[in-house]
Parts: structure tokens; C-alpha cells; sequence
């Protein structure tokens, strides 16, 4: 059997897909202590986790340090790594969606939005046909409109709360995000019969 | 004023240092004796191309060609690639001279890099073409080059990954309701969306048994062990038999363990129309490279003639290589000013034994210790005690 080196995000996504691959019969230990460690090996399944942060995952995958990963469609969108989307995890399920104040409209000659994902929110804009500066932001998104930084921001949605205590409002839904199995193409190639049995047994968890 | 430092180099060039020289020079000499051998004649074309013929036609991204200006206004762009160049100089020239072409290349191209380092923007490839030819024998003899070359490097643990554009395509064009569903689906291919291929499978709405030939087909294309496997999706075609003709020609060449089948595999690039493979080894996170027939591209040059060939990344061979110590010997003759006759006799004799010698002056000298460190050897001449 060859030894697997497996890509988590840390934190909620890793315990919902650790007990993911439990429930798809994986012989891993009920209490992973994670608290500061960054590698965990699991010698019974020859299996290694390697703790990300998640828009780091696509990257180790892609570089082949790590086989395969648990990756959010976000970060797969926002990165266009090459890397092969294996499975559908239906897990930490959200959308990203755009939002601003109540009754606005964009700036007409240079309309601004502010964003984590500024490749996302490009090539949305694109689509639609609107040229739109992007500012790039690294958290708390929904301050810029109220303090007038941007018209729009392009953020993450999952309740829609965040946006509601700030006053804001969702206009466009831009695309529906999960956690996503994801792999190296060297590896999905060269360990192919391993990582073929873990996306079936994973394939009969999601349902 | 400039913010680049005096240390920097372009983003993505990088410096060869011996080792890896010597490296890049033994993995040149065995690929070049074996390809000759095989009878394959090496060519070079130049580094600065015309964006107009060979940046266009290039399968390379637009976004990664380096382009230049020329004095008259011209764009040009460093070779991206060696195909490209090799099928402007053959259909130009050399398919007027011989007819089929097997020609062979090491050359260096170059790839600009968009944001991150981690990967060269300037890279050897080696690799062979066959022009000419449309034959599924011209198929085979590449792919069996490309199995044959791999272990003459001493790889072992290696895998090709051959799919084919025409059976892909009938797959698509038979289980969609139009040719923009297809276009979808080869494009979630080309990314290796596996996930977004089930998603607009189901979004389509298309008739039960066709989704779910489509969905099944997908769950399995990527580990057929033999050609029989797909007959249940495809209507016989000549694309299939032509796959059955080439699997059997490298089970005659008892080749068959090297090889998977992927019908998924697809290219960007629509000249790539027959069959087409990737190339992988254990030991690299990227693929030592590729290939396929490319009889589109001849036609791009103004030419009917078939074409296939490979062409594999030297800087990747030697991430798989196992590196090894080098055998040469080093010797350090290192001599007072006017023993410098003896010492170059010395040094003669010593090169004779098949040593590499370097001559040094105790003048020249700064810091004898560090110097003498770097040898397997080191002999004094000098005037008190003689040569050591």
C-alpha cells in the first residue's frame, strides 16, 4: 500500500472531513490532538495530514508535497491551480455572493469592489460585462462599503447574518462553494488504485 | 531609479550550477545516443520566432510567450516550444528532402511566469517528432521511444496516460443535445473538473440514459485497463480501432505495464487530433511531459501530412533522478612560480590518467585551506621539498 499524504485545512473543515473519512471506514484515532501541530501521521492507514491554512491547500497539492486535499471551491476558483476536483465533500456547504448598502447602485465611471478572492470578483464582473476596479481586502470585508471604500464587496455568504448586522444587503449570487477532494496529477496517476478506493468509500459517505 | 537589486535575475530564470550541469549534460548525452540510434536526426531552430507563425500557432498560452519588438516593428516571441518551430522548419524545407521526418531536439524554451516562482520560466526539453506519417506505427514507435528513453535514464517507476481526441469526442457528441454542451464538458476536462463535469451533466437536463451513460462513464474513464472496457460507451469507430490497433502494438512490445488508458485526457489546443498522452513519474509533483499526434498544427504551416511526437522536460528528469556522486577525480597542482615547467608536465601526465586537473599558482593564491578543500587530491610543487 502506498503512503498517502492528505492536505486539511485547519480547524471546522478538518474535523467534519476527519470524521468523514471515520465514517468511510478509515482506521484513525477518535481524539486527534491538533493543537499546535502541523503534521499528524497515521502509521495503521500509512496516511499523513499535513494542517493548512485553506487558501494553502490547492498550493501543497499542486506541488505535489502533498497527494491529495480538502480544498473550498473558493479557493479553487480564486487560485487556478492545477490540480484534478475529485469529489464533491457537500461539506461547510456556503455561496459567494455580492453585497453593499440597501438601494445602491454602482459607481458609474469607476465602480470599486472590495474582495478576499479579487480573481473571482474580476472575472464575475467580466462576464457580466461591467469594468470594475477591485480593492483586495484580508478580512472584515463589509466595513468597506459603510465607510465608502467600495460599492460592492464580493464575499462569502453562508447565513447572511454578517451582512445583516452591517446593514448590508446580498444583490447577485455569484457561485455555490464546498469542500472539495482534490488531487496532485502525478499522484492521482501513481497511486491511482489508493486514491481511487478513498474517493469511493468517501463517494458512499456524501451519498 | 530601478528597484531591482544587483543579485536579482527575471522572475522564473535561474542559474545552472555545476552539479546541475553536469546533470542536464548526462541526461543530453544518453537521450542524444539513444535517439540516434533509433535514428532520429537532432536539430536546432532559433531562440526568436515570429509571434505572427510561431507564437500564434504555439499550444502555449498567449499570456506565457515572452515577446519582444524587432527594429522594423515585428512582434517576436522566445520559443515557447519545440514542436511549433520544428513543423514551420519541416513544412518549409525539410519534407521537400524526406518524407517521413523523424527529427530530435534538446533545446531550451521559455515560459513567462504569471505571479510565483517555484517553476523556471526557462527550461530544457528534449523530445522527437514524426513527420509525415499518419500510421498508427508512427504512433507506436513514440510512445514505445518515450517508455524506452525513460528507463534508459534509469527511472522505474513511470506511467503513461493515453487517451485519444476522437474517441472523446464521439463520446461527447453522442450523450450531449448540442455542440455547446459538448464544448462545456471537454472544457471541465481540459481543467480536470471532475466535479464540475457531474454538475453541468445534470444540469443539462438531458435524457436519463444519456446522463447517466455520461456520469458513468466519467466515474470510470480514468481507470480502464483495457481498450474493451469503453466499447459499452462508444459506437465503433475508427478512432476506437485505431486505439485497439496501437494498444496491441505495445503489448508486441511488451510495454503494456507503462501504459493506463484516460479518455478523459483532453488538450486546449484543437490541433491535437488523435491520440494523446502525458507522461508521469513518481518523484516530481508535474508531469515529465507529454504528447500526441498533432496533424492539425502541419496544416496550420500549410501542409497535409500527419504528425506526432513527445517532448519531455529536462529540469523535471532531474528532480526524478537519483543523484549521484561524480566519478571524476580532482587533482590540484599547486606550484611556486619557477617550478611552473614541472608543474604543467605534471599536470600532463596526470590528465593522461584521466584526471581533472587544475594548475594553480601558490601567488595567486588567497586561502590555500579553502581552496584545497574542493580536491580529491592535492600536490605541491615546490622548490625546499620537491613534488609531495
Amino acid at each position: 500500500m502506498s503512503h498517502l499524504t492528505i492536505a486539511m485545512p485547519k480547524g471546522r473543515i478538518f474535523e467534519e472531513a476527519y470524521q468523514m473519512l471515520i465514517d468511510a471506514g478509515f482506521n484513525l484515532p477518535e481524539e486527534v490532538e491538533m493543537s499546535r501541530k502541523l503534521l499528524i501521521e497515521i502509521p495503521e492507514e500509512q496516511i499523513r495530514f499535513i494542517l493548512a491554512k485553506p487558501m494553502d491547500v490547492p498550493v501543497y497539492v499542486e506541488h505535489g508535497v502533498a497527494d491529495i486535499g480538502i480544498a473550498g471551491k473558493d479557493t479553487l476558483l480564486e487560485l487556478r491551480r492545477n490540480v484534478h476536483e475529485l469529489l464533491d465533500l457537500k461539506i461547510s456547504q456556503c455561496y459567494i455572493a455580492s453585497a453593499g448598502l440597501p438601494n445602491t447602485t454602482m459607481n458609474e465611471i469607476a465602480p470599486r469592489i472590495a474582495t478576499k478572492y479579487p480573481n473571482i470578483a474580476m472575472n464575475y464582473y467580466k462576464e457580466i460585462g461591467e469594468q470594475v476596479e477591485i480593492i483586495e481586502l484580508n478580512g472584515s470585508i463589509e466595513l468597506a462599503p459603510m465607510i465608502g471604500l467600495a460599492d460592492r464587496i464580493v464575499d462569502i455568504v453562508s447565513t447572511g447574518r454578517t451582512l445583516k448586522e452591517n446593514g448590508l444587503v446580498e444583490y447577485e449570487h455569484i457561485t455555490d462553494v464546498s469542500s472539495r477532494l482534490i488531487a496532485n496529477p502525478v499522484s492521482y496517476r501513481m497511486k491511482s488504485a489508493r486514491i481511487q478506493e478513498l474517493v469511493s468509500r468517501m463517494k458512499n459517505i456524501v451519498g | 531609479m530601478s528597484s531591482i537589486k544587483m543579485f536579482e535575475k527575471p522572475l522564473g530564470m535561474r542559474d545552472t550550477f555545476p552539479i546541475t550541469y553536469e546533470k542536464t549534460e548526462k541526461v543530453r548525452q544518453i537521450g542524444r545516443e539513444f535517439l540516434r540510434a533509433r535514428g532520429f536526426d537532432f536539430i536546432q531552430t532559433p531562440s526568436l520566432e515570429y509571434f505572427d507563425t510561431v507564437g500564434k500557432a504555439s499550444a502555449i498560452y498567449d499570456a506565457s510567450l515572452f515577446k519582444l519588438v524587432d527594429s522594423q516593428g515585428n512582434t517576436l516571441v522566445l520559443r515557447p516550444d519545440m514542436t511549433t518551430p520544428i513543423a514551420r522548419v519541416a513544412t518549409s524545407k525539410l519534407l521537400k528532402e524526406k518524407i517521413p521526418l523523424r527529427l530530435s531536439y534538446f533545446a531550451n524554451v521559455f515560459r513567462a511566469q504569471q505571479s510565483e516562482g517555484g517553476r523556471p520560466a526557462e527550461f530544457g526539453q528534449m523530445g522527437i517528432e514524426i513527420i509525415g506519417d499518419e500510421s498508427v506505427f508512427a504512433d507506436a514507435e513514440v510512445i514505445i521511444t518515450v517508455i524506452h528513453l525513460i528507463q534508459a535514464f534509469g527511472i522505474d517507476s513511470f506511467k503513461i496516460t493515453i487517451g485519444h481526441a476522437g474517441v472523446l469526442n464521439c463520446i461527447l457528441k453522442d450523450y450531449t443535445e448540442s455542440s455547446e454542451q459538448a464544448d462545456t464538458l471537454r472544457t471541465l476536462l481540459v481543467e480536470r473538473n471532475y466535479v464540475g463535469f457531474e454538475e453541468a451533466v445534470e444540469s443539462f437536463d438531458l435524457p436519463i440514459t444519456k446522463s447517466n451513460a455520461l456520469l458513468q462513464f466519467i466515474s470510470e474513464a480514468t481507470n480502464f485497463v483495457s481498450i474493451g472496457e469503453i466499447e459499452k460507451y462508444v459506437r465503433k469507430n475508427d478512432s476506437l480501432k485505431y486505439m485497439q490497433q496501437l494498444m496491441e502494438l505495445i503489448e508486441v512490445g511488451g510495454l503494456t505495464q507503462y501504459v493506463a488508458l484516460d479518455f478523459t485526457l483532453s488538450s486546449h489546443m484543437n490541433y491535437y487530433t488523435g491520440m494523446l498522452f502525458e507522461v508521469f513519474a513518481q518523484g516530481s509533483g508535474f508531469a515529465l511531459g507529454n504528447g500526441g499526434r498533432y496533424d492539425g498544427l502541419l496544416q496550420h504551416f500549410g501542409t497535409n501530412v500527419g504528425a506526432t511526437g513527445f517532448g519531455i522536460r529536462v529540469d523535471r528528469i532531474l528532480e526524478v533522478l537519483p543523484s549521484e556522486p561524480s566519478p571524476d577525480q580532482t587533482v590540484a597542482i599547486i606550484f611556486e612560480e619557477v617550478l611552473f615547467a614541472k608543474a604543467l608536465e605534471m599536470a600532463g601526465a596526470y590528465r593522461a590518467e584521466g584526471k581533472r586537473v587544475t594548475l594553480q599558482s601558490l601567488k595567486g593564491l588567497a586561502d590555500e585551506k579553502a581552496f584545497t578543500k574542493h580536491f580529491d587530491k592535492v600536490v605541491y610543487v615546490s622548490q625546499e621539498d620537491g613534488a609531495e
